[in-house]
This record gives structure tokens, C-alpha cells and sequence, in this order.
């Protein structure tokens, strides 16, 4: 039904929840409904903790789990250009999954672009 | 893992006796029917055919002449309403329907429209519920026909088909019924109900995929809509599927004699779980009537703070098939014509499953069934952000 590393995440997503007063806050919600939310702590340019909230699909949700492994430790400014070609490395996306897994980058990207370097 | 399933408004397992009947006109009774004056094989299999058709009949009330074979509901619901549609254009062009029928009468119904017929849709209350005077409103001297299905295929909600039959003889309209949900799980009497077309599908009671019958009240003016070898009286061409028509017939049978104490223990078994899952799973609410109202085996309801994708998948991981109203997409997909009719609101579209009983299920897959949810709810909940703990 799904690709294994999407089951995988989907059934064990990594990074849930919320942390309590993150250096920013990464959304997005679709007209109909489905909403992402990253929550970032970052030192000095560096990522060092990322967690999320999410209503949306399969897809969605271990999307989000893949992001933060991805991004926990690694500098904000290499996600600058993030996009589905980064996780079309680990899978396949199908046509019509590419809306659920839109709502996951760009609640990712919302955050990223929010970022100010000191 | 042993499987649960849930989903038989979609489809139901096939009844092994129902198999044991259809096997022989595989490779023994294979002839075709329609050379029955000159082959005494086609004979044979014309008989059981014919004795198919009076079983079929004789569930709903029919007359055996009355009882053509398609491959479907889908196909049914087409010939009634293009069939009634293309033959009787000087009587009418307007139809009288509802925006909760299944697509396979949404859909003629627009291509009906493009051919300037004229749809007017009835509508529903919060429940599903037409109103009969509602219907009566929208009567014309033009109305050809009213197709208004027996129950909902979503929510369950069982329509007042008697009083829309009465209605329509009164005026002198065709009266067409999808009846796929209901046909071998509650009673009908065509006769009884008014009902000039009624469209059935063995799959949905314990019978093969790809066989179904459309009633056609004797008299009524209708065109072919699959045309050729003029097989069933002309109504529908193609060699008959003898091997499905005769699963039907079993099916029929069957349920004429078994339905009754079916639907009982089906209907105990859904109270039963509705009320361990209420009574479990805090903000659920149920979507469409109230449980004397609705079919037997149906439910449908909201769980807040979740979406209905997501949920499936994991229950499938447990062994537990239930269905969506309408799958989750995070993006512009449709929802669920039916649960937007009733009033659901767009941020719920989404959050709703349907879990069907079957006649296959048994009461001590209902702890497994309500342990699995509550724990699947809990895990999709802690994800969510909208989710804040149920208050």
C-alpha cells in the first residue's frame, strides 16, 4: 500500500509534540483542514531540536518524522531550498499524495523562511 | 492476524453454499442459454437461470418476467434512468432525485441534464431523510421519473420509498429505486411500494461481484441500453453470466429465508459496538439517523481532532478494514457528497469513518474491534494539533 520508509514513520513517527518556547514556529493548513506545525529550536544557525503536530495523512505524517530527522543538527541555511526532490531520494511520490506531502514541506519551508541569523 | 472486516456496505464475502451452486457452470454447465431450443446442455442451464430470475423476483415481490440480469447496481441504475429517460422524451423531461444517491445515478442524472432533461433535487434533512411532501412540491406535469434510493449506502438512512411510490402512482411517474443496500437485508414488495424500477447487486449480499438484476415493472416504456444479441427480452444484450446469475439466485434464496434473524443479530451486535465506542472514545458523534432509523449494519461518525486516512491505515496494520466516507486529502479533493448535503462541517469532512456489520461477523470480534480504535485514536491523536484533550 505504502512505500516501507513511509510505513515505517507513519507507524513510529519520530519528533512528536510541541517544545515549549521555540526559537520559531513553522505552519500551514489546507483549505481543507489538514495543518502541519514545526516547532524549532536553533542555536546559532544550527537546528537543534525540531518537533511537530500534524492532522493530515499517512503520507503527511511521516514526511514530517522524515523532515526532522533530516534536519535535527544540520545548519538552517542548508534547507533554505528544500524540496520534494530531497525526499524523492528515499521514495516514490505519487501524483496524487503530492498535496499531502506539500502540506509537510511547506509547514517545514514556513519555518526555515522565518529564520533570521543574528 | 485474523482479519476483521467491516466494510460490507462496500462488499461482503461470498457465502460458501453460494459458491457450491455456481461452481458446476464453470465446467459442467457451461453451455449458453440462448440455444436452448437445439442444445439440451443450454436447456439445462436456461433452468436454473430462469429459476435464478424467480428467486430474484420473488424476493422483492416481482413477477419472474419482470427481472433482467446486468452486471450490476451500476449498470441497473444507468438503464433505468437513461432506459426511461430515451423512451418516454414526449411524457417529460424533468427528474426528481436527491444529491445523496450513489454516483452511478449522480452521474447519469448529469449526462441527462447535458441532453436537456431538466434534474430537480429533493432535499434532505440533517439525518438523510427526504420528505415525501417535499417530493410532492416538486411534481410537474413534466416530472418522467423519480429516482430516490432505498437507504443510503454512507450513513445508512433508510427512505420513506412507500410514500414517494404512492406519490409517483398518483401522478403517473416512474418510480426508480437503488436498492443495492437493502435488497437481501430488509423486505420489499415492489407491488407493496409502488416501485415501477428497482436497482439490486449480488455483491452486496453475500453473493459474486459483477451480477446484479434491474426490476422493470411489466408495461413500463424503456430503451436498451446495452445493445446486441437482444438477450433478456431485448432490455440488455450480452451473454448471460449464468455462472453469477446463479450465485444470485442462491443469494436471493438465502436471504429470503434468512434475513430476517440476520439483520436482528447484526442490528444487536452494531447497538452494542456504538455503545462501547461512545462510551470509550471522547467528542465521537454519530453522522446521519439515530439507530432505529438507519440499516442495520451501519455506522458513521466523527472523531474529533483526526482525519479518517490516517486512522484506516492504522486499524489495516491491525487487521481491521472499516471504510471512509471519503478518503483524506490534505489538498482539493471532493469530500463526501453525502456527509456535505447532511450539514457536516468542512473541517470534518475528513474525520469520519463508516464501519459496516455483516451477517459474517461475530460478537466477540467487538472488544478487539473498540480496543483497537480507542488505542488508533489515541496514537492519531497525540499528533494532533487541534486535539486538546476533549474539552
Amino acid at each position: 500500500m505504502y512505500p516501507d520508509i513511509i510505513m515505517k514513520h507513519f507507524l513510529n513517527p519520530k519528533n512528536v509534540g510541541k517544545i515549549e518556547n521555540p526559537t520559531l514556529l513553522g505552519e500551514f493548513e489546507t483549505p481543507s483542514k489538514a495543518k502541519a506545525i514545526f516547532y524549532f529550536k536553533i542555536e546559532d544557525g544550527i537546528i537543534k531540536e525540531i518537533k511537530f503536530q500534524i492532522v493530515g495523512c499517512p503520507y503527511a505524517i511521516a514526511v514530517c518524522s522524515i523532515i526532522t530527522e533530516l534536519a535535527t543538527s544540520e545548519k538552517v541555511e542548508n534547507f533554505k531550498e528544500f524540496s520534494k526532490k530531497e525526499l524523492e531520494k528515499f521514495f516514490e511520490i505519487p501524483a496524487e499524495k503530492e498535496e499531502c506531502i506539500n502540506l509537510s514541506i511547506n509547514a517545514f519551508l514556513n519555518g526555515i523562511s522565518k529564520y533570521k541569523p543574528i | 492476524m485474523k482479519l476483521i472486516y467491516l466494510d460490507n456496505a462496500a462488499t461482503t464475502k461470498v457465502d460458501e453454499r453460494i459458491i457450491q451452486k455456481m461452481f458446476p457452470f464453470f465446467t459442467e454447465k457451461y453451455a449458453n442459454p440462448a440455444t436452448k431450443w437445439t442444445s439440451s446442455l443450454s436447456k439445462e442451464v436456461d433452468f436454473y437461470v430462469e429459476q435464478a430470475r424467480a428467486d430474484v423476483a420473488h424476493l422483492i415481490g416481482a413477477e419472474p418476467e419482470e427481472i433482467f440480469f446486468t452486471s450490476g447496481g451500476t449498470e441497473s441504475d444507468n438503464t433505468a434512468l437513461k432506459g426511461i429517460a430515451m423512451a418516454n422524451q414526449e411524457r417529460g423531461n424533468e427528474i426528481i432525485s436527491t444529491k445523496i444517491e450513489h454516483e452511478a445515478v449522480l452521474k447519469p442524472l448529469s449526462t441527462l441534464e447535458r441532453m436537456g432533461f431538466v434534474v430537480k433535487f429533493v432535499n434532505v434533512d440533517k439525518y438523510g431523510f427526504v420528505d415525501p411532501d417535499e417530493v410532492k412540491k416538486l411534481i410537474s406535469k413534466k416530472t418522467l421519473i423519480i429516482s430516490i434510493m432505498h437507504a443510503n449506502n454512507e450513513i445508512g438512512t433508510i427512505e420513506p420509498i412507500k410514500e414517494i411510490g404512492k406519490i409517483s402512482k398518483e401522478n403517473e411517474i416512474y418510480f426508480h429505486t437503488d436498492a443495492v443496500q437493502t435488497v437481501g437485508h430488509i423486505r420489499i414488495n415492489v407491488k407493496e411500494m409502488n416501485i415501477d424500477l428497482l436497482s439490486l447487486s449480488a455483491h452486496k449480499f453475500y453473493g459474486p461481484k459483477g451480477v446484479g438484476a434491474i426490476y422493470i415493472r411489466k408495461g413500463t416504456k424503456i430503451k436498451p441500453f446495452m445493445e446486441g444479441g437482444g438477450q433478456e427480452n431485448g432490455i440488455r444484450s450480452g451473454s448471460l453470466n449464468t455462472t453469477g446469475i446463479v450465485g444470485l439466485g442462491e443469494a436471493a434464496k438465502i436471504a429470503e429465508k434468512e434475513m430476517d434473524s440476520d439483520d436482528a443479530r447484526i442490528k444487536d451486535m452494531r447497538n452494542l459496538l456504538w455503545k462501547k465506542i461512545e462510551g470509550s472514545i471522547p467528542k465521537v458523534f454519530l453522522n446521519g439517523p439515530q439507530m432505529g432509523e438507519r440499516l442495520s449494519g451501519n455506522l458513521n461518525f466523527l472523531i474529533e481532532g483526526i482525519r479518517n486516512e490516517p486512522l484506516l491505515v492504522l486499524l489495516n496494520e491491525r487487521g481491521i478494514i472499516a471504510g471512509g466516507g471519503s478518503a483524506c486529502s490534505a489538498g482539493s479533493k471532493e469530500p463526501s457528497h453525502v456527509l456535505k448535503t447532511i450539514g457536516i462541517r468542512p473541517e470534518d469532512y475528513f474525520s469520519s469513518i463508516r464501519i459496516t456489520i455483516g451477517k459474517f461477523n461475530s460478537k466477540d470480534e467487538i472488544d478487539p474491534i473498540v480496543n483497537n480504535l480507542i488505542d488508533c485514536v489515541k496514537k492519531l491523536r497525540e499528533l494532533s494539533p487541534f486535539w486538546k484533550g476533549g474539552e
